[in-house]
């Protein structure tokens, strides 16, 4: 048996992830957080999770950067929208998890191989490349960088795919892919001068 | 007191002709008792003329039935088998008195509280129900008319306590016309709400809301205010109080006095050096001081246990000096008993804080950094100790401050009660520590409690200003170290339950939020005035919702945090509640009395005088020339103490005749 320390202390604290939460978007009400658990009772998902959504706002806005980043919580939701429906303080809880994730790839706060955040990182880098996505190479690129052999288990469903005419190998593009690069590095520029 | 007309007496010694109604309740009563049954056999007991049902006896048709049946049937004699006499006694007997009847001609059965609701089986239920009317219908034919006795009420009301309850309650009675003497055991008014900085969730000034009641109060020509004073004694009953009040000496004569402080200047003391009560102990006062900048009365008071003159004799007395013409100082000022005579009394007495010596493990008394809530306030406020800064025992600044919750409270090694206020004051003092600081400030809660008007609006507010919410009751605070960051600070070790781990949170002051608690010598006031205390020792209120200011002593009323914890608006409104009652009783100009009191048979009084004594109101003297016991009819509250005590059985009971229990005792015994 391997005994860990378990108590914290406030120097495992990072009061700079909790002021950064508080200023991203989704994070901007996490402080009324009431802790009363509704978002861990609507998910659907958190019969899987380490951490329920309750508890992470919470770590999050006391700043536990580890713990919360680490989580696997942030890669189940599903931005179903559950909890925010629900939400009695109006906390924008799935926006909140897009900025969890997107913070987790940043800093490389997950397993190697780990297929979601990979999936996330491709999905982007094809929209910035090309605009569009092709679904067909989007699978591919995930399975080469996560688990090759999965993509023979699902070779049957593929092929079926693209008979049906659903799935196609030819790279789609969108014209004037300058200003959609452009775009996306407006929309970063102004998330960096949101958080600080 | 009004005769009762000889035709009464007459009609009443005439053969009984009793009327039974059985009351359904709905399905209260009629759900678990045959009220057709109890019908029948009611009507089969001897002197019963009429016995009937009815789904709700207390309705209006239920009472015409009973009214048209007195005369239809020439009943005098009624029984009425419902509920408790305490909900519907007086409905039945207007009913008797509007049918031309003595309403002491009524007898009640309580067959809801008694039977219906506390038995589950029916026939049981049923028997029982027969049992207790057979009691009845042969008790009610030894009735007796009588009549209620009128008291009238003396105007003047005495209010003790001089907190924002008891400023409250004299204003609003001196208002309305009354005379009222304000008795504060402390040399001025304000109580606790005078040593707060600001009150939730408003965050107005305490004293700019405050000074303007306690100057009313001081210049009110209807308040006769004695503080330094305490009631030592009271007699009498509702209407008719005979009080007597301690005044302490200030050795300051009150009316010379101007308030204009040359003596505390002057004071042989050039500096001030012994604890200010007022400030707890947080700053030094002189032995001749003014409590507090606004003290209403403004008067000094000269302290013996320190003044030179006291424990000497041979000061200089520069004070005296520096007062000149005035010659409001006096050292032979003796203690004086006032008597006063009132009819109604509110007790605003108010409460203590809990001491968290007795919870060592916090530290307080140990550690420097370690305070209590209420030392918070003076500490924060702009007329305490440091002019409003935060500075700590030890000198610095705080950068870090843990507010610990629930201390004193909901904790059955203390006090098991929720305190009520200390939420919402914690939340305050949260938002002031910060504001004045910048410090991180944590708030360490086992449940947030903030209903009220408001509150939850504020407690949202201090979530929004990033205050540290941790829910846990603290562990322990200590000075050990066993982080680099901890060092020479104080840690405070807690499970954050809402991150399911134990934390250890370094910070350079603690502040203790303290519950409130009854004042140590609730006990002794409460006998003085003739009330009860719940067992936790707050002063027990006659009815916990429909009565909530009365107690069961007649005209003495509660307001305020001494019958409960309670924030300020809650005794402000209790405050006004318990005028209203006094006043209603003022009004009414006299109070009707039940006419329940003990009587002598004087040819059967050997003059033994063994119920003098026992007499907890004196209402039994002695009379010389006869040697017989007489009893002052208005005096008795037919407490029965003399007529279990007297010897001889020469003292009886109205409604309580000897006779009369005996006979309702057989009734229950005599099995159908």
């Amino acid at each position: 048996m391997e005994l860990k320390r378990t108590v914290k202390f406030e120097a495992d604290r990072d009061p700079e992830f909790a002021r950064w939460i508080s200023h991203t978007v989704g994070g901007e009400r996490i402080r009324h957080c009431l802790q009363c658990g509704l978002c861990s009772g609507s998910c659907p998902l958190s019969l899987y999770m380490d951490y329920t959504p309750r508890r992470l706002m919470h770590l999050s806005r006391e700043g536990f950067k580890e713990e919360v980043l680490s989580s696997s919580s942030i890669w189940l939701c599903t931005a179903c929208y559950a909890c925010m429906v629900e939400c009695p303080k109006k906390i924008n809880i799935t926006h909140l998890m897009y900025a969890l994730k997107q913070r987790a790839i940043e800093e490389r706060f997950y397993p190697k191989r780990f297929p979601i955040p990979v999936m996330a990182q491709q999905f982007s880098r094809m929209v910035r490349g090309s605009g569009r996505i092709t679904e067909s190479w989007l699978i591919v690129r995930v399975f080469l960088r996560t688990a090759i052999w999965r993509l023979l288990g699902m070779s049957g469903l593929g092929l079926r795919l693209f008979r049906a005419g659903r799935m196609t190998l030819k790279p789609e593009k969108i014209e004037r892919r300058a200003e959609i690069i452009s775009m996306l590095d407006s929309v970063a520029a102004t998330r960096k001068e949101l958080a600080l | 007191m009004p005769e009762i007309p000889s035709s009464a007496i007459e009609s009443s010694r005439e053969r009984p002709r009793i009327g039974v109604y059985v009351c359904h309740c709905g399905t209260n009563i009629a759900g678990i008792v045959d009220v057709r049954a109890i019908v029948e056999f009611a009507a089969k007991l001897p002197g019963v003329v009429v016995s009937r049902d009815y789904k709700y006896m207390c309705s209006d048709p239920g009472q015409a039935l009973i009214q048209q049946d007195i005369a239809e049937h020439h009943l005098n004699r009624v029984i009425v088998a419902s509920c408790s006499p305490l909900l519907h006694e007086a409905t039945f007997r207007r009913v008797l008195s509007r049918a031309g009847l003595n309403a002491f001609l009524l007898q009640m059965v309580n067959i809801r509280e008694h039977v219906s609701w506390v038995h589950l089986n029916q026939r049981e239920a049923t028997e029982k129900t027969k049992d207790l009317v057979r009691a009845a219908v042969r008790r009610v034919s030894l009735h007796k008319p009588l009549q209620k006795r009128r008291v009238s009420i003396n105007p003047h009301v005495l209010v003790v306590g001089g907190g924002i309850a008891g400023i409250h309650a004299a204003l609003t009675l001196a208002e309305a016309g009354k005379q009222v003497y304000l008795v504060e055991r402390e040399p001025t008014i304000g109580g606790h709400m005078a040593k707060f900085d600001k009150t939730f969730p408003t965050l107005d000034c305490a004293a700019c809301i405050l000074t303007p009641k306690m100057t009313a109060v001081g210049s009110h020509p209807r308040i006769h205010l004695w503080t330094y004073s305490e009631v030592v004694r009271v007699e009498g009953y509702v209407g008719n109080y005979k009080v007597k009040v301690r005044r302490k000496p200030r050795y300051v004569i009150e009316d010379l006095c101007l308030g204009c402080q040359e003596c505390v200047t002057a004071c042989v003391y050039k500096e001030a050096k012994n604890p200010d009560e007022f400030n707890l102990g947080l700053s030094k006062r002189k032995p001749v001081y003014l409590p507090f900048p606004q003290a209403v009365p403004q008067k000094v008071v000269i302290d013996p246990q320190t003044c030179i003159q006291f424990k000497s004799g041979k000061c200089k007395k520069t004070c005296v000096e520096a007062c000149g013409d005035r010659k409001a100082i006096d050292f032979t000022q003796k203690e004086t008993i006032e008597d006063i005579e009132v009819g109604t009394i509110i007790l605003a007495t108010g409460f203590k804080t809990f001491d968290p010596v007795r919870n060592p493990y916090y530290g307080y008394g140990r550690y420097a950094n370690v305070y209590t809530s209420l030392e918070v306030e003076r500490l924060i406020n702009a007329s305490g100790p440091t002019a409003g800064e935060i500075v700590l025992r030890d000198g610095g600044q705080p950068k870090a401050v843990g507010i610990i919750h629930c201390v004193g409270s909901r904790d059955a090694n203390t006090n098991r009660w929720c305190s009520k206020v200390c939420c919402m004051y914690s939340l305050k003092l949260a938002h002031l520590i910060k504001e004045r600081t910048g410090a991180e400030v944590y708030n360490f809660y086992i449940d947030m409690r903030t209903p009220g008007k408001g509150y939850e609006e504020f407690y949202d507010r201090l979530l929004d200003e990033g205050v540290h919410f941790v829910r846990g009751r603290v562990a322990e605070v200590s000075d050990w170290a066993t982080h680099p960051s901890e060092k020479g600070r104080l840690v405070i070790r807690v499970e954050d339950t809402l991150a399911a781990f134990v934390r250890r949170i370094p910070v350079d002051m603690v502040v203790l939020s303290v519950g409130m608690e009854p004042q140590p010598d609730a006990q002794d006031v409460r006998r003085l005035f003739n009330i009860s205390c719940s067992t936790e020792g707050w002063f027990l209120e006659r009815h916990p919702k429909l009565a909530p200011v009365s107690t069961f002593t007649e005209g003495v009323y509660i307001a305020g945090a001494c019958q409960g914890p309670k924030d300020i608006p809650d005794s402000v409104a209790q405050a006004g509640a318990a005028a209203a009652e006094a006043m209603a009783l003022i009004d009414a100009q006299f109070v009707e009395l039940e006419p329940y009191t003990a009587f002598i048979s004087e040819d059967q009084c050997s003059g033994c005088k063994t119920c003098i004594p026992l007499c907890p109101y004196q209402a039994i003297s002695y009379m010389e020339e006869k040697k017989k016991a007489a009893i002052n009819e208005v005096l008795c509250k037919g407490c029965g103490t003399c007529v279990a005590g007297c010897p001889s059985g020469s003292i009886q009971q109205n409604f309580f005749e000897d006779e009369e229990i005996f006979e309702e005792i057989e009734g229950v015994l005599a099995y159908a």
